[in-house]
C-alpha cells in the first residue's frame, strides 16, 4: 500500500520520532510504514488521519485499485 | 489531549516491559530455588513440603509470568508485536518440529546418548532471540 506520509511529514517539518510520538507508536514503526515493508493497522491509520486533518484515502493508496 | 493519550499509551508499553523483566527475574529466582532448594537449602526427605512448596510457588510465579507477556504483548505497537508474534511462530514451529524429529530419532534408536531435557528451553531461547533480531532488521 503506497503512502504519503513521508511528504505529509516533511511539510510539517517532524522528525519519524516526532509523528511516532504524536501517534503512539515507535520511530521504527512510522520508518516501516514510510517505506512500504509495513500497513499500519486500522486504529493506527485513523490516528494518523486524524493527526494529519485528511482522510485516511487522501494519505493511502490502495495499489491494487489504482493498477 | 490526543498527544497526551499517545504519550501515555507509549508510557504504558514501557511499564508493561519493566513488569516483564520483574516478572522473569522471579521466575528464574522461583525455578533456581524449586531446583536447587533441596539440594542445598532443605532436605527433601525430611522437608517434602518445602520442595512442594517452591514448586507451587514457581507455577504461580509462572501464571504471573505468563499474564505479564500477554499484558506486555497488548502494550506494543502493530510492527512490534508482529514482529514479536513472528519470532513466537517461529520458536513454537521450530520446537514442535525439532522436538518430534529427536523424539521419533531417540525412539528408533538413532540418538546414542541423553540429552539434558533442560538443553530444550534453552534452544528454545536462543531461537526466538535470533528470529526476533531478524524480524528487528527485516523492518528496521
Amino acid at each position: 500500500m503506497k503512502n504519503r506520509i513521508t511528504e505529509l511529514r516533511a511539510q510539517r517539518a517532524w522528525t519519524q520520532a516526532d509523528l511516532a510520538q504524536r501517534i503512539g507508536v515507535s520511530r521504527q514503526t512510522i520508518n516501516a510504514i514510510e517505506t512500504g515493508k509495513f500497513d499500519p493497522s486500522l486504529p493506527v491509520a485513523f490516528r494518523l488521519a486524524r493527526l494529519l486533518d485528511l482522510s485516511i484515502e487522501q494519505i493511502f493508496t490502495d495499489e491494487q485499485r489504482s493498477a | 489531549m490526543q498527544s497526551h493519550d499517545e504519550s501515555q499509551r507509549f508510557r504504558r508499553s514501557n511499564t508493561t516491559a519493566i513488569q516483564l523483566v520483574m516478572w522473569t527475574l522471579a521466575w528464574a529466582a522461583s525455578l533456581a530455588a524449586a531446583r536447587f532448594g533441596p539440594e542445598f537449602l532443605w532436605d527433601p526427605q525430611d522437608h517434602p513440603v518445602s520442595s512442594w512448596v517452591a514448586v507451587v510457588v514457581n507455577v504461580a510465579v509462572g501464571l504471573g509470568w505468563i499474564t505479564a507477556f500477554m499484558r506486555f504483548l497488548r502494550a506494543l505497537d502493530d510492527l512490534q508485536r508482529k514482529i514479536m508474534l513472528d519470532a513466537l511462530a517461529v520458536t513454537l514451529g521450530v520446537g514442535w518440529v525439532v522436538g518430534f524429529a529427536y523424539f521419533v530419532a531417540d525412539a528408533a534408536g538413532l540418538i546414542p546418548y541423553d540429552l539434558n531435557i533442560a538443553l530444550f528451553p534453552a534452544f528454545l531461547g536462543v531461537v526466538y532471540l535470533s528470529a526476533f533480531v531478524v524480524g528487528s532488521i527485516r523492518f528496521r
